[in-house]
């Protein structure tokens, strides 16, 4: 009997939070290809998310930022790495993030910023005018970035209805309200 | 009509060997850069190059960008030189720009086979030549975009001459500063050395004839009663006339899809200066610097259009039915030029009838003409209306004294049709006419008949033949070959 009825209670708590993952293609239209666009559910009412411990890292190798884009969630740490033999810097023009300025630092080193705010921010590199990357800081820890055709998955994300966002550092931003139930595929298109 | 791989290799073959047993014969022509650049063939811009269709004049007048363009039609990525968020943070931070991805050079080779006669009534002879030309000229093409907002291009002409000399010439070399104010298309700027949109239609990027329209672009306003014609080599005769490319600063643009503009100040282009000391009575004891002019005053130009029906001349399309074939469109574009100018101080030798001589000054010069052009389908119709008027001031060259004032006055016409007969052979016929301000003299008329074959979309053979109608044996055939890559 209470091995059934912990079976019970076990079952009524997987029901509650099951979840699935959000999958299905940007469309990218006027750009070589349907990468680097981020998709995100907004901020969920009443729903907040600790700051994720582990940091995250951007690197700049071969004079560019890699990753392209990276989507973190609100409070992650990024550590900036420089793989090049050259100096490096970073620094963002963006007021969501203060328009840090991290210095200049040689190959082997890093430094250490962290985005409290929900952010799209370019990242640049003064020694290198033509390096440009993005970090793109979320409310909530489901978000991804499409592959070239356009691709992506988002795991672990409970049922519900919620506003799905996608950015994407040349083309207008776009949103849908999507109810996820189990595995539920989302197609966007965007444009200039 | 499509033709067969094997007959079009035999047809070129033909053409090619019709030129060289016929032993015979100045637009400019096409740039590959951007067939490379959009990978795209010339026949998306050209007709038979270097004759625009609609979407070509609509790719020049957007500064060598497509319509709408998006960053995926351009397939040759291009370098960048500062990341767009620099934009931002100007004037902090320097303009972010771009370079083309490829060197953006390209190369023009032209053979001609010339045969020519000209009858000299001084002498009754009528003397014939017979010329391989073989390379006529060979061009070096720089054209691209630099950003979002330059562009550029640039040519350098290398010429072969028939008594063996060789010429060079820069003849463009121009930076254009494209939709810097308000709507896109709507301002743009130009300086250098360029053909002027004065010209839009008419000459260089328009015309797929050999022959250029030497009566509009080479008469001399200047003699004792008024000029007596075209084609001379008279000292006057590129500063003076209209011509054919200038040194200059333009505005230029498209309203409303369908408006033209353009409006210019530009030095005039001849022999300026003089290395040596100047001698009217004798201009041979100096040789004219070429290049620059030699008095204080600029000329002024400017140009209206309006084109009904047909690809907007910016592109746009909303509202049209094109068909596929991309030369072929319903409309009709017309235009109002002027330009007006100042030759006081510069003295050009005349001599009245008993060869006394004389200086000769032409202070004051307007030129106002009308511009048309009909395409109807596979039919182009084009063609210019222009009147010139001179103010000629007659000066005694040793106490400079002017001796008199008059206002000569010429006119001058022409009419070309180009006909797609299909996508390889395209023909023409041009008439020229010129009434020259001198009324002993005879009016000039000039027929021009063209024949091209596009054996690729980069290589032409053409079949030209001019005739002066005025005398039959003054008159010239030439085959070209020429090759664009």
């Amino acid at each position: 009997m209470k091995l059934a009825l912990c079976s019970v209670l076990a079952l009524g708590l997987a029901g509650s939070l099951s979840a699935g993952e959000l999958h299905g293609k940007v469309a990218c239209k006027g750009v070589r290809n349907s990468a680097d666009a981020v998709v995100y559910i907004a901020a969920i009412p009443g729903k907040t998310f600790a700051a994720p411990a582990k940091h995250a890292e951007m690197d700049q190798k071969n004079l560019v930022f890699a990753p392209h884009v990276l989507p973190i969630q609100v409070g992650t740490t990024v550590d900036f790495k420089n793989d090049d033999s050259v100096l490096h810097n970073v620094f963002s023009p963006d007021a969501c993030c203060n328009r840090f300025n991290l210095g200049t630092w040689p190959k082997g080193q890093s430094r250490s910023y962290t985005f409290k705010n929900e952010c799209q921010a370019t990242l640049l590199c003064k020694v290198h005018p033509e390096m440009e990357g993005f970090i793109v800081a979320v409310p909530t820890p489901y978000y991804a970035v499409t592959k070239a055709d356009g691709s992506y998955v988002i795991k672990n994300v409970p049922d519900g209805q919620f506003t799905v966002k996608v950015w994407h550092p040349t083309l207008k931003a776009t949103q849908k309200a999507v109810k996820v139930a189990g595995n539920t595929q989302v197609d966007f298109e965007i444009a200039r | 009509m499509n033709f067969p791989r094997i007959h079009l290799r035999a047809l070129g073959g033909l053409a090619l060997a019709a030129g060289l047993l016929l032993g015979l014969a100045t637009p400019l022509q096409a740039f590959p850069i951007f067939a490379r650049k959009y990978r795209t063939s010339c026949t998306t811009c050209h007709t038979v190059y270097p004759k625009l269709n609609p979407f070509g004049e609509a790719f020049r007048l957007n500064g060598y960008r497509m319509p709408q363009e998006t960053e995926d039609l351009v397939k040759q990525e291009p370098v960048s030189l500062g990341a767009p968020a620099y934009k931002r943070l100007w004037p902090s931070a320097v303009m972010p720009s771009q370079l083309p991805g490829n060197a953006p050079l390209a190369v023009n080779v032209k053979m001609e086979s010339t045969n020519s006669s000209s009858y000299d009534p001084a002498t009754g002879k009528t003397t014939t030549h017979n010329d391989f030309q073989f390379p006529q000229e060979v061009n070096l093409f720089a054209a691209g975009t630099l950003g979002d907002h330059m562009s550029f291009m640039s040519e350098l002409t290398f010429g072969e001459n028939p008594d063996g000399s060789t010429t060079s010439e820069i003849e463009h070399a121009r930076l254009d500063f494209d939709s810097i104010a308000g709507p896109d298309h709507l301002v743009n700027l130009r300086v250098g050395k360029f053909a002027p949109n004065l010209y839009d239609g008419f000459q260089e990027m328009w015309l797929m004839t050999d022959n250029g329209v030497d009566t509009m672009f080479t008469y001399n306003p200047v003699g004792y009663r008024g000029g007596v014609g075209s084609g001379a080599d008279d000292l006057a005769t590129p500063i003076i006339s209209l011509p054919a490319r200038v040194r200059g600063i333009e505005l230029y643009g498209v309203a409303a899809h369908r408006f033209f503009y353009t409006v210019g100040l530009m030095s005039k282009i001849g022999p300026g200066g003089y290395t040596g000391t100047y001698n009217a009575a004798d201009p041979t004891t100096a040789t004219p610097t070429g290049n620059f002019g030699n008095n204080a005053h600029k000329d002024i130009y400017a140009r209206i259009d309006y084109k009904f029906g047909g690809m907007g001349l910016d592109g746009n399309t909303d509202g049209v039915n094109l068909p596929p074939e991309n030369w072929r469109e319903n409309s009709l574009r017309v235009g109002l030029l002027g330009l007006t100018g100042n030759g006081r101080d510069i003295n050009f030798a005349v001599a009245d009838s008993l060869g006394n001589p004389f200086n000769m000054q032409d202070v004051n010069y307007t030129r106002a003409g009308v511009f048309g052009s009909w395409i109807y389908s596979d039919l182009n119709v084009f063609g210019v209306y222009l009147r010139g008027n001179d103010k000629l001031d007659l000066i005694d060259p040793a106490t400079s004294q002017v001796l008199n004032e008059n206002t000569r006055s010429y006119d001058t016409w022409f009419t070309q049709a180009d006909y797609v007969i299909n996508p390889t052979f395209i023909t023409s016929v041009r008439y020229e006419h010129l009434r020259p301000a001198d009324t002993s003299v005879k009016a000039e008329r000039f027929m021009n008949l063209n024949l091209t074959y596009l054996v690729y979309a980069n290589v032409k053979t053409m079949l030209e033949y001019r005739q002066d109608l005025n005398e039959n044996r003054n008159n010239q055939l030439n085959v070209v070959l020429r090759a664009a890559f």
